[in-house]
């Protein structure tokens, strides 16, 4: 397992994210807990005189574009990941390989020019 | 050593958050665990050693599939609430998904102990490796010996794209003026200007 060395950096810079944050978390609250006056009454809890109990949820519902839109991108995304072990492999994949990615992204380019033709691209 | 620290580590975080995926009330919570689930999968695959299966779960999953269930939380206008209100409802219908994965249960235990499957060994004939990294490896047997399936892989996302616009989009109501560059550049000067030389006092004739 020799390629696992290389991602030794990454699990080392893992560790030493969660330490970092975990303390800026808990730090400050065993700080307080422990110097501070800590008794809290209903009163103190609840909402400030000023402000209230919300309403409704604060989620609201989106256009439903955004999900076509969203779809889109991971059409495309997954087109361009697959273009990565394409470009990597292509000196042992040679003519073949280059004419099969050039079909894929002519089929791809037909759902592009469809999708631009009906409009799904703009907004209004 | 650290490779099984790290899969503990890993697994022990794909477990939980799935679990949290599923105990969190709030569906937003949710998709944020599902997508810690996400990362620590693919650490597990590194660990196997399927670096772009790694990589494409943090591209794909992460950065895409996440966003979009989060667009279909947000979309979903549910009172969950009232969700919890129909658990007398929905009872039977939860009693008999419960005996389904009962039933699931009972056959995995099943065939645990009915033995191990018979694998075969190696005969040491099959291909060898033709790149050097994984992803190379990955590639010359996609872009060689998978090309029909590749190209398939293709065309189902092309059915997507059409089926996903056909399902979503609508045309815009107003109707806005658009602009045809075209036919402003084949309007020349003299079909839209005439000139005139009117005689002193007369005014112009149109």
């Amino acid at each position: 397992m020799d390629y696992l060395a290389q991602y030794l950096p990454i699990l080392i810079f893992l560790f030493i994210a969660a330490g970092l944050s975990a303390a800026f978390v808990f730090l400050p609250m065993g700080v307080s807990r422990l110097t501070g006056a800590h008794n809290p009454d209903t009163e103190k809890l609840s909402e400030y005189e000023c402000g209230f109990p919300a309403f409704e949820e604060p989620r609201s519902q989106f256009d439903v574009r955004f999900y076509l839109v969203a779809i889109l991108f991971i059409i495309f995304d997954l087109e361009a990941a697959f273009l990565f072990p394409w470009a990597v492999s292509l000196d042992l994949t040679g003519w073949p390989g280059w004419i099969t990615m050039m079909i894929f992204l002519g089929e791809l380019i037909v759902g592009f020019a469809y999708a631009w033709k009906v409009g799904a691209l703009e907004w209004e | 050593m650290i490779q099984t620290i790290a899969f503990y580590l890993f697994a022990v975080l794909v477990i939980a958050s799935a679990v949290m995926v599923i105990m969190a009330r709030n569906p937003v919570h949710s998709v944020l665990w599902l997508i810690l689930a996400f990362f620590n999968a693919a650490g597990l695959m590194v660990l196997v050693g399927a670096e772009f299966i790694a990589m494409l779960l943090v591209v794909v999953y992460v950065g895409a599939v996440a966003v979009l269930f989060l667009f279909v939380v947000m979309m979903l206008d549910i009172d969950f609430a009232e969700l919890r209100a129909g658990f007398v409802r929905n009872f039977p219908l939860g009693i008999a998904i419960a005996l389904v994965l009962l039933a699931e249960l009972v056959l995995g235990i099943g065939a645990y102990q009915a033995g191990n499957l018979d694998l075969g060994t190696p005969a040491g004939d099959a291909a060898p490796m033709l790149g050097e990294s994984n992803i190379e490896n990955l590639g010359a047997l996609l872009y060689g010996k998978y090309l029909f399936l590749f190209e398939t892989a293709g065309i189902i996302l092309l059915v997507a794209m059409v089926g996903a616009i056909v399902l979503t989009h609508r045309p815009p109501k107003t109707q806005r003026g658009h602009q045809h560059i075209g036919k402003q550049n084949a309007r020349r000067p003299e079909d839209a200007t005439v000139m005139k030389q009117p005689e002193v006092g007369k005014g112009v004739e149109l």
